[in-house]
């Protein structure tokens, strides 16, 4: 027989490691919006740059993050670094890093593709269009959480790992598809007011964008 | 008695005594092996041969001498032990503590010279014996059939160790059977890995096995497994072993002290005939309690030694006597002499170190078959899955039932709300209530949690564009049938969204353990060298796959787009 945890003690900790699925997703967002700005940049002065970044754009889209997470971890040894004078930058990234940059194709990729479009839109003179980034990159943001969760994999303490640290102990499936369900709800809850509020943000767009008075 | 002839015996008698004696000798041991020399006494017969020696003038500047006779000649045995290894091999200052420190000791004190100690690691202790650094390496050494030809290992052992699964009381693990799926935390390189792999554990992997026990304590690890003489001093730790407790021992491994394959011949037999006395006399089991380290093997060990059979000068080569090294080589494959000319090949040409291990040994080489195998089984099933609750979802979204509408729309919310790690995790949870652990149940759990996670979200799609074209279609006669064929057309592009992101999910079912090439090339990764490679060609073959669904669905999106038209 296993105990259900305690709920006092359990939720708390859920939140913590959902701080941490936040930390990731801001991380992996905040360089995406780098590298995938860059990228929409060269792509936009066209020729030979833009089909070097189509094919770029394409193979990060293809690469599965769980397996780019992986990569990440092992392929650069541990204490791998760069030292130029007396300054030592180590290559090899944290688990918590490892995850972040695993999600930076997918982030990366989603930039190029929304940025170009609202670069186009400013084109056209539809500011209303351009501004539909923000929205879209709120959603991608909210998506950047949700697979966030593949740190479980590699002992990062996010949210997936405390809810499966808690039902490790249990035998009763019943019990376990109550915590499950609570994660759910937790993550559910999370991603549906990430949709709300891109959804007030697309409202609140459209409303500045019709003519005053 | 042998052990009461004159100590110089072996080297000035003259030559007739000499061969007198030689035919003695083989008629004792042929005649009659009750008569048999003890190790007692071929012991302090080759020290006193050795000391003479040593004591010859001229002999200790001889170039190339033995080993055991330079130690008497110096007057000190040189030493290669840990410094951070609790229990076995530590040092606070200049004190050194530990059970193989006072084994040390307590080889020196028989022979009557001072131990020098020489701090060596796992990687450097055969290496400073080959440079002829140390004279001996008594330093938590394994010994094992691959280290055989490195070193010259002293039997009988003077210690055991074993692989023991550590992890919280309340965890019910009691044996292998409870195994299968669960993560356990281990060191690279650990042999025991290959045997948990067997049993269908999922590996985390860690390079120092000082971060286990932190990783147990922060709950980032289950389990973890290691060799259970580096959680002898964990267990010392009060709060740890209020929390923790070893569940199981596996892959034991015979510890030998190991001296250098040349030069040390007679060093090696007399540390081989101590080893005897050593065990028999209990002065092991002795040391092993002054350091509250696990003394069972030694109990054990003291009995075998005491049995008349195994109580002589060639006990230590007898296999009824002495324990086999574990047999850690793997069997290569019959190409590997092609990997390491292209390794050798691709280093020479382009300065590269590419290491491929999963070409090199046979274990490895099925393990990455059947991973390639599996991974494409998965692909295949997770883009069918997928089409197939996409369009049963499509179906019942689509119902004008409005119960069967909205229960099977909340179903799509509570999936599109589950990261797709907790999802497999349940539907894994789920199968195991029904099915025994397999990799088949696995990997069929997996391509149910993926196609339920990216079909509700392309249901999703069709049952909105059936709404569509309810909306369009009010009034006329349209079958339904017809109209759910050209709703699936309209949402062509979500379905073919849907079904890459299926694709692209499959290496997520290495998390319940489904044995596709991210689990297989993590296995391999645990007992060869070479990650860097290996998890290139991970990623390189899990793009192309990718690539290839991307291919495909694109095609299957025009044929669909087409049918709309």
């Amino acid at each position: 027989m296993t105990q259900f945890p305690d709920l006092y003690e359990f939720l708390p900790q859920l939140l913590a490691g959902m701080v941490v699925n936040f930390e990731i997703a801001f991380i992996a967002l905040v360089i995406g919006l780098a590298l995938g700005g860059l990228l929409s940049l060269l792509s936009l002065s066209g020729g030979l740059l833009k089909a070097i970044v189509a094919t770029l754009v394409g193979v990060m889209r293809a690469a599965p993050t769980f397996v780019v997470m992986f990569f990440l971890l092992n392929a650069i040894p541990s204490g791998t670094a760069i030292t130029i004078g007396e300054l030592s930058i180590g290559l090899a990234p944290s688990p918590l890093m490892a995850v972040a940059l695993s999600l930076v194709p997918y982030s990366a990729s989603y930039v190029v593709d929304n940025g170009i479009e609202a670069v186009m839109q400013l084109r056209r003179g539809s500011m209303l269009g351009a501004l539909l980034f923000l929205p879209n990159i709120t959603r991608a943001f909210f998506v950047l959480v949700m697979s966030s969760s593949t740190g479980a994999a590699i002992g990062v303490n996010e949210g997936i790992a405390v809810i499966l640290r808690a039902a490790a102990p249990m035998t009763s499936l019943g019990d376990k598809m109550v915590l499950f369900a609570i994660g759910i709800l937790c993550f559910g809850l999370t991603l549906q007011a990430g949709f709300f509020l891109m959804r007030v943000l697309q409202r609140r767009l459209g409303r500045s964008a019709l003519p005053a008075g | 008695m042998l052990s009461k002839l004159p100590p110089k015996i072996g080297v000035r008698m003259p030559g007739k005594w000499r061969f007198l004696l030689l035919v003695a000798g083989l008629l004792v041991t042929g005649v009659a092996p009750a008569l048999a020399e003890t190790p007692d006494a071929a012991l302090e017969r080759l020290l006193d041969e050795a000391r003479v020696e040593a004591e010859t003038p001229g002999t200790c500047e001889k170039p190339g001498i033995d080993r055991l006779v330079r130690i008497f000649c110096e007057g000190k045995i040189r030493a290669g032990i840990r410094e951070k290894y609790p229990l076995f091999g530590t040092r606070v200052g200049d004190v050194r503590f530990g059970y193989d420190v006072d084994v040390a000791r307590a080889v020196a004190s028989r022979l009557g010279v001072e131990p020098e100690f020489t701090r060596v690691k796992a990687a450097t202790r055969i290496v400073l014996l080959d440079e002829d650094k140390i004279d001996v390496v008594l330093a938590t050494m394994g010994h094992n059939t691959q280290r055989d030809s490195q070193a010259r290992f002293i039997r009988p052992h003077y210690y055991q160790s074993e692989t023991v699964l550590i992890g919280p009381k309340e965890l019910p693990v009691a044996g292998w059977e409870d195994i299968a799926g669960r993560s356990i935390c281990v060191t690279i390189g650990n042999g025991s890995n290959a045997q948990m792999i067997s049993h269908q554990a999922r590996l985390m992997l860690f390079e120092e096995a000082t971060v286990l026990p932190v990783r147990l304590a922060d709950e980032t690890c289950m389990l973890a497994a290691q060799d259970n003489s580096f959680f002898a001093s964990y267990f010392t730790d009060e709060g740890f072993a209020r929390r923790f407790e070893p569940k199981f021992g596996f892959s034991q491994v015979p510890w030998g002290m190991g001296v250098a394959r040349t030069g040390s011949d007679r060093l090696a037999k007399v540390l081989d005939l101590m080893g005897q006395v050593f065990h028999r006399t209990g002065v092991f089991l002795e040391i092993g309690r002054k350091n509250a380290i696990a003394t069972g093997f030694l109990e054990a060990q003291k009995e075998v030694w005491a049995r008349p059979e195994c109580n002589t000068s060639e006990g230590n080569t007898d296999p009824a006597c002495v324990l086999p090294p574990l047999d850690a080589a793997l069997e290569p494959t019959p190409f590997v002499g092609n990997v390491v000319a292209a390794e050798q090949w691709i280093a020479e040409r382009t300065g590269l170190s590419v290491s491929l291990p999963m070409f090199k040994t046979m274990p490895a080489w099925t393990l990455f078959q059947s991973g390639i195998i599996n991974s494409l089984y998965l692909v295949v099933g997770a883009l069918g899955a997928t089409l197939f609750f996409a369009l049963l979802l499509g179906a019942l979204q689509s119902s004008e039932n409005s119960i069967v509408q909205w229960v099977f729309k909340a179903l799509t919310v509570i999936l599109q709300s589950s990261p797709v790690v907790l999802t497999v995790v349940i539907a894994a949870a789920v199968a195991q209530e029904f099915f025994s652990y397999s990799s088949v149940v696995a990997i069929g759990a997996a391509i149910v949690a993926l196609g339920l996670m990216n079909g509700s979200n392309a249901g999703q799609a069709i049952g909105e564009a059936m709404h569509t074209l309810h909306a369009e279609n009010a009034g006329k006669d349209v079958a339904e049938t017809k109209l759910f064929g050209r709703a699936v057309s309209r949402s062509a592009t979500q379905i073919v969204s849907f079904l890459i992101n299926a694709a692209k999910g499959t290496p997520v079912a290495a998390f319940i353990g489904a044995p596709e090439l991210l689990s297989a090339l993590t296995d391999i990764t645990s007992f060869a060298s070479g990650r860097a490679t290996t998890y290139t060609i991970l990623l390189i073959f899990y793009v192309l796959v990718v690539m290839i669904v991307v291919w495909l669905c694109g095609r299957l999106r025009v044929a669909l787009e087409r049918r709309h038209a």
